[in-house]
């Protein structure tokens, strides 16, 4: 699985796992991200349980086990989360944090250790070695229950499955063009993201944040200029098409 | 491709489920022999006699049913916790494998999950021997129910007018006896062909 270094300064640093070329044909590819500050890490959206051996594996070249104190699921979908009954095994201290809608659903599982922090709708901020997270609501987008993550001394945002794109395993990291790069997005977020008015909530708030790296679950991972952009165009995009 | 445990454990609690079904049926027939016998008078006292034993049968084989049916069940579950913690044991040995990076910061999850896949062997070793005793008792009992069936069918053969109505109700009986057979069969042969689970 490859592992990129987003960010680091010090003991803080953002590591992105992905692309991993022996996945199972057929599963969708996706971005795990760990955080680190001092002798604390949380794991986002850690992925299905097809992913979790060479997820663990990539994650201790970078951390011990007892230093994975936290565990984030932005919503319940399993190939964010399904891998949870094996994490249970291997991190019985951890916490984790997810919507407070999907407690009942994510146990199912599997969790007999690990404690479940409930978010709140309106968000809240956790405190990780020296620095804060805060996790930014993003319901409906596309989960009736979702946050994403906002680090911001790294100024980086976690952004879910907003700004995902379907790509093969050996796309670009980055986006580096724009016009390229919507055709891939387009019909995942038009058919995905149900609400045309939790879209606009979402991105009046994500405006007012400081990020340097916007970083979505699936595809490739947005700087400035491309970030701004994203929004635009997400912005002026209908969504919710599947009715009509 | 092998049955899991969980599969076999599941599938033995619902044939012990559908015996616990016909042995009701069971204690329906001796309830309607109860009554005929009591309708047809002197003729029929040693066939009024049986018809508690029939009763008796059919509730000690309901007990049986439903207590297999609950080990079973619990079998089940046992059996998928093992399969996790195999399956967890099976991953951490896989990345032992791959490199050595903070290894021993997982040597704590390896050992738990390696112990809790032992005693959970153990558990299920102990409650599958405990369904093999369980099944062999439900033989007897259709051993037993064989037993009474051919008496009934004695008694019906000098019960006068009611002849023809007892001879039905032992060949009744005669047929849920099978029927339990069946699934107790079926259930020690799904028993028998396991796959290995440690």
């Amino acid at each position: 699985m490859l592992a990129t270094t987003l960010y680091e300064d010090g003991d803080h640093r953002w590591i992105m796992f992905g692309r991993d070329p022996h996945k199972t044909e057929g599963i969708i590819d996706t971005n795990q991200y760990l955080v680190q500050s001092g002798n604390q890490a949380i794991l986002l959206d850690p992925g299905g349980i097809e992913l979790f051996a060479p997820m663990l594996s990539a994650v201790l070249k970078f951390v011990r086990a007892d230093q994975i104190t936290h565990l984030f699921a932005s919503h319940q979908d399993p190939d964010i989360i399904s891998s949870l009954g094996l994490w249970d095994q291997a991190l019985p201290n951890a916490r984790l944090y997810s919507p407070w809608l999907w407690e009942g659903f994510i146990r199912h599982f599997g969790m007999e250790k690990i404690e479940y922090c409930a978010i709140p709708d309106e968000g809240m901020s956790i405190s990780l070695g020296r620095i804060q997270l805060q996790f930014i609501p993003a319901h409906y987008l596309h989960s009736s229950g979702n946050f994403h993550v906002y680090d911001p001394k790294a100024n980086i945002l976690m952004s879910g499955d907003v700004g995902a794109a379907l790509e093969d395993t050996d796309a670009p990291l980055w986006v580096d063009n724009m016009s390229t790069h919507i055709p891939k997005m387009k019909k995942f977020h038009q058919r995905w993201m149900p609400s045309n008015e939790a879209k606009i909530d979402w991105i009046r708030r994500v405006r007012q944040l400081d990020i340097d790296i916007m970083a979505p679950q699936h595809g490739r991972l947005f700087r400035p200029p491309f970030i701004g952009e994203f929004l635009n165009w997400f912005e002026d995009l209908p969504v919710g098409i599947a009715i009509r | 491709m092998a049955t899991p445990i969980f599969v076999t454990a599941a599938s033995i609690a619902a044939e012990l489920h559908q015996a616990m079904l016909e042995a009701k049926g069971l204690a329906l027939t001796a309830k309607n022999a109860r009554a005929l016998a009591v309708r047809a008078g002197s003729k029929t006292v040693g066939f009024k006699a049986i018809t508690h034993f029939i009763d008796e049968l059919a509730s000690d084989i309901i007990r049986q049913s439903q207590y297999i049916n609950e080990v079973s069940e619990g079998l089940s579950q046992q059996a998928v916790s093992l399969w996790r913690a195999s399956m967890a044991a099976e991953k951490f040995d896989w990345i032992a494998q791959q490199h050595e990076h903070n290894l021993a910061s997982l040597q704590s999850a390896m050992q738990q999950s390696r112990q809790q896949k032992e005693q959970l062997s153990q558990t299920l070793s102990r409650g599958l021997r405990e369904l093999e005793q369980q099944l062999e008792e439900g033989d007897k009992h259709i051993r037993t129910a064989n037993l009474i069936a051919t008496s009934s069918k004695v008694e019906a053969a000098s019960a006068g007018d009611f002849r023809n109505q007892l001879e039905v109700i032992a060949h009744n009986i005669t047929d849920t006896a099978d029927k339990i057979r069946a699934h107790l069969s079926r259930a020690r042969n799904l028993l028998s062909q396991r796959q290995s689970f440690a």
